[in-house]
């Protein structure tokens, strides 16, 4: 039982920008469940993709039973023995069980066809020590969640690996289908197999987990025993940092409401939210991954028309059908991913700012290019973008004054509530504190902010008021923020407290 | 680091948007030098009126392009808007008008239907045109039973066939509509969405912009200028060809990417496919003055599509 398994030595692995993990070292037992926790952002998923190949680490050793290894590739990570479950399972819907089981590891009889009925047995007897009661042909396709994990941790098995690493493995599991899975992880553990267990869910790592390694900032906080932790200790490794970032003063007065949610539900997810934004606040949504602060904002937003419940913007209750009719009626969303949502990135500062009221600067036929541009120059200039032109294409900025041209082309629109999701995401230090103090400034000014994000201490520094949301619901409001701590909210978002 | 890269991507931007023009002068020169014929008036005057119907159509192409679409039902609808154009007008001038709406709306009506199976149901627009495609040419056997009837009045011959000076008729109409949409895109907001769009449908829709209206309206405008160039290519046949618009959607298709617009959407423009209509052409006529057999067109074609979006990925690499 003592014996190690795994050892993981200074690792670190930099990115442009950020350094995701700084001399990360830690070991895993034979046989036991280890669980790897921390912050959205920690470094869990880098570090998660380095034993499973799909990265290499800039600088550190792996050991495997005790030999030192290098993973180059996937294919080799599987040779050694390590397998990955991740969060969004590598499954071809349209074939069957048994096929994606044995997916380029396929057996054959003693001509070059496949040996179907070999596959199948093995298949079975798997699924069957795995108590999942799913048949080998099967289309993928057809099965549930839950049953599509059991087939994703067969296949892991059918490889006989050693160590069996799960990415957040309940996240979109039922109560009853958790259940099942910890009984599988349990067998797992009889048979001598290690599993890794990566969740931000406390309370299911006092359940299965034997010990626990803390990631926070891609720093290694130690490893514990269960024992030695309780989920007050957990939560105080996983956040309570020390930070320099200054964030502008709190807002002194809030005006009229400007947005109010009534009992909001949308389908999957979201269920029954209230909230309210005054004008001239900043009001912080926080939540962990999964918890649908996206999904909220979205639809805020109008991009899922089908929710119930009301929306009411100044007083009027409105359907929300369309971001168009969202944008008419006062409401932003500068969103968490720039590239795919924010901006065209091939158009230049001047289009992509002029995207969404390019029809108000229409003189008879065509586009008054002098008024456009003069009014985007007032822009660029009001949020300080550095751009040599505003002809320069927004992929040449960086992440900071791209976020700025984002805030340029919904600052255009006169917007009255502006949801940020994410909006220091990516972005240096420096240009941080500018948004913060934009944000703010807005906020001063009459806007209603609502700001989704998973940075603790953008939360607590910049927000008047918070709202915490944990599995599609808001589980708590934090009234102010002055003597917050980051436990206490962390503790709302983890499930660990409910209201 | 940084100001060099921007450096070589503005250079590739201008190789980019100027590179084919260049080929366009090199060709010029070289299908005078292999034969002197290529100069002369009445040829020139027959390239530019070969390169007018396919130049129209591939307008529309252009604009269903640069949001990301493609219409492969453009020649089926050509074909058809001359077979009824001849069937209808029977020869008579004060028909011409009349009829003319008939067939453009016949256009619109069939852009229409791309449109709003492409942006209703977002199917897969190679397919959805396609099939609109082996319709829109079942109707027109359907009603001429395979035998095209009727025939041209002397206007729209005269549109097909003739010219002021040396310039032919089709050959202004199609330099103004370019003129039209080139301005159209680059100075008017629904330009700047065609854009957008192209380079980034999620951003687009995002932004407040009604994506799916102007996709279809694309589509409606592809539709409507196929019919006018098969009014076109019917004043030059003088007769309702039931293949009048044959193969037109791929020349159609290649001039667009010779010209330079990305197949991806939210690149290029009219003035590239001008470039490239007309590079299409003068190839056709070169094989031609050559003394070269009519198969060697095809040759000639498939290596300019082939090396100019080699060319193109090229300098689209930096992405």
């Amino acid at each position: 039982m003592d014996q190690e398994i795994l050892k993981v030595e200074n690792v670190t692995k930099k990115f442009p920008g950020v350094v995701a993990l700084d001399r990360v070292s830690f070991s895993v037992r034979r046989g036991e469940v280890h669980a790897l926790v921390g912050e959205n952002g920690a470094g869990k998923s880098t570090l998660m993709k380095i034993l499973a190949g799909a990265l290499q680490p800039d600088e550190g050793l792996i050991y495997l039973k005790g030999k030192e290894v290098a993973i180059q590739n996937t294919q080799q990570a599987r040779d050694l023995g390590i397998s990955i479950i991740y969060q969004e399972f590598n499954l071809l819907p349209d074939l069957s069980v048994v096929q994606n089981i044995f997916l380029g590891r396929e057996k054959f009889g003693r001509y070059p066809f496949l040996n179907y009925q070999r596959m199948a047995q093995e298949a079975r007897d798997l699924l069957t020590q795995l108590g999942a009661e799913v048949s080998p042909y099967a289309l993928v396709r057809e099965l549930g969640v839950a049953q599509q994990q059991q087939v994703e941790i067969a296949k892991a098995l059918s490889v006989n690996a050693d160590v069996v690493i799960m990415d957040e493995p309940t996240a979109s599991l039922g109560e009853h289908e958790v259940g099942k899975l910890f009984q599988i992880i349990s067998s797992l553990k009889e048979r001598g197999v290690t599993v890794i267990y990566i969740s931000h869910r406390l309370e299911e790592i006092f359940k299965i987990a034997d010990s626990v390694t803390v990631l926070k900032d891609g720093k290694c906080m130690g490893t514990y025993s269960v024992q030695e932790l309780d989920e007050m200790k957990l939560v105080k490794l996983m956040v309570g940092r020390s930070f320099s970032e200054t964030f502008p003063p709190r807002g002194k007065e809030r005006g009229e409401v400007i947005l109010e949610v009534k009992e909001l539900s949308c389908p999957p997810l979201l269920k029954e939210i209230n909230l309210k934004v005054h004008r001239g606040e900043i009001v912080g949504l926080f939540g962990l991954v999964g918890a649908g602060r996206t999904e909220l904002a979205k639809t805020l937003f109008g991009v899922y028309p089908h929710y119930r419940g009301n929306i009411v913007i100044n007083g009027k209750v409105l359907h929300l059908t369309s971001c168009r009719k969202a944008i008419l009626h006062g409401i932003s969303y500068v969103p968490e991913d720039r590239k795919e949502e924010g901006l065209c990135l091939d158009l230049s500062v001047r289009e992509n700012s002029a995207l969404p009221i390019i029809d108000k600067f229409k003189k008879t036929l065509f586009v008054d290019d002098q008024a456009m541009d003069s009014m985007i120059q007032r822009l660029v200039e009001a949020l300080r973008i550095k751009t040599p032109s505003l002809r320069q294409r927004v992929k040449f900025l960086s992440g900071g004054n791209q976020q700025k041209v984002v805030l340029a082309k919904w600052l255009a629109t006169e917007p009255r509530l502006i949801i940020f999701d994410e909006p220091t995401r990516g972005i240096d230090v420096g240009a941080k504190a500018e948004i913060y103090q934009i944000m703010r400034e807005l906020a001063s000014r009459g806007n209603g902010i609502l700001m989704i994000s998973s940075e603790l201490p953008e939360v607590i520094g910049l927000s008047d008021r918070i709202y915490v949301m944990h599995q599609g619901k808001i589980v708590r409001e934090f009234p102010s923020t002055e003597q917050l701590t980051e436990e206490e909210i962390m503790v709302y978002a983890t499930g660990l407290s409910k209201v | 680091m940084k100001s060099t890269s921007i450096a070589r991507a503005e250079w590739q931007n201008l190789v980019g948007k100027y590179g084919i023009a260049i080929v366009l002068v090199v060709l010029f020169v070289t299908a005078g030098i292999i034969s002197p014929v290529f100069y002369r008036s009445a040829n020139i005057f027959n390239v530019l009126q070969q390169a007018s119907a396919l130049g129209i159509v591939s307008i529309g192409q252009t604009l269903v392009i640069l949001v990301g679409g493609i219409d492969l039902s453009i020649g089926s609808i050509m074909a058809t808007s001359c077979v009824f154009a001849a069937a209808l007008m029977r020869g008579q001038n004060h028909l011409v008008l009349p009829v003319a709406a008939f067939c453009l709306g016949i256009g619109v009506l069939a852009g229409l239907i791309n449109g709003l199976i492409v942006t209703r149901r977002n199917a897969p627009p190679f397919i959805v045109t396609l099939g609109t495609a082996l319709i829109f040419q079942g109707i027109r056997f359907v009603y001429t039973k395979g035998a095209p009837f009727g025939s041209i009045p002397s206007i729209v011959r005269f549109l097909g066939k003739g010219g002021i000076g040396f310039l032919p008729a089709s050959v202004i109409i199609f330099l103004l509509l370019s003129g039209c949409f080139a301005l159209v895109l680059r100075k008017t907001a629904y330009g700047r969405k065609i854009y957008a769009i192209g380079v980034n449908r999620r951003v687009s829709h995002l932004s407040g912009i009604n994506v799916a209206n102007v996709v279809l309206s694309t589509y409606v405008l592809s539709g409507l200028f196929a019919a006018f160039g098969g009014l076109v290519l019917a004043g030059y046949l003088g007769f309702g060809d039931n293949w009048a618009g044959k193969g037109y959607e791929l020349d159609a298709i290649a001039a667009v990417v010779v010209g330079g617009t990305s197949l991806a959407g939210g690149k290029g423009g009219i003035g590239g496919t001008v470039v490239g209509v007309l590079i299409m052409t003068i190839v056709f006529n070169m094989v031609l003055l050559a003394g070269l057999p009519y198969q060697f067109q095809q040759i000639v074609k498939g290596l300019i599509i082939a090396v100019s979006v080699a060319f193109y990925s090229y300098l689209g690499k930096e992405d």
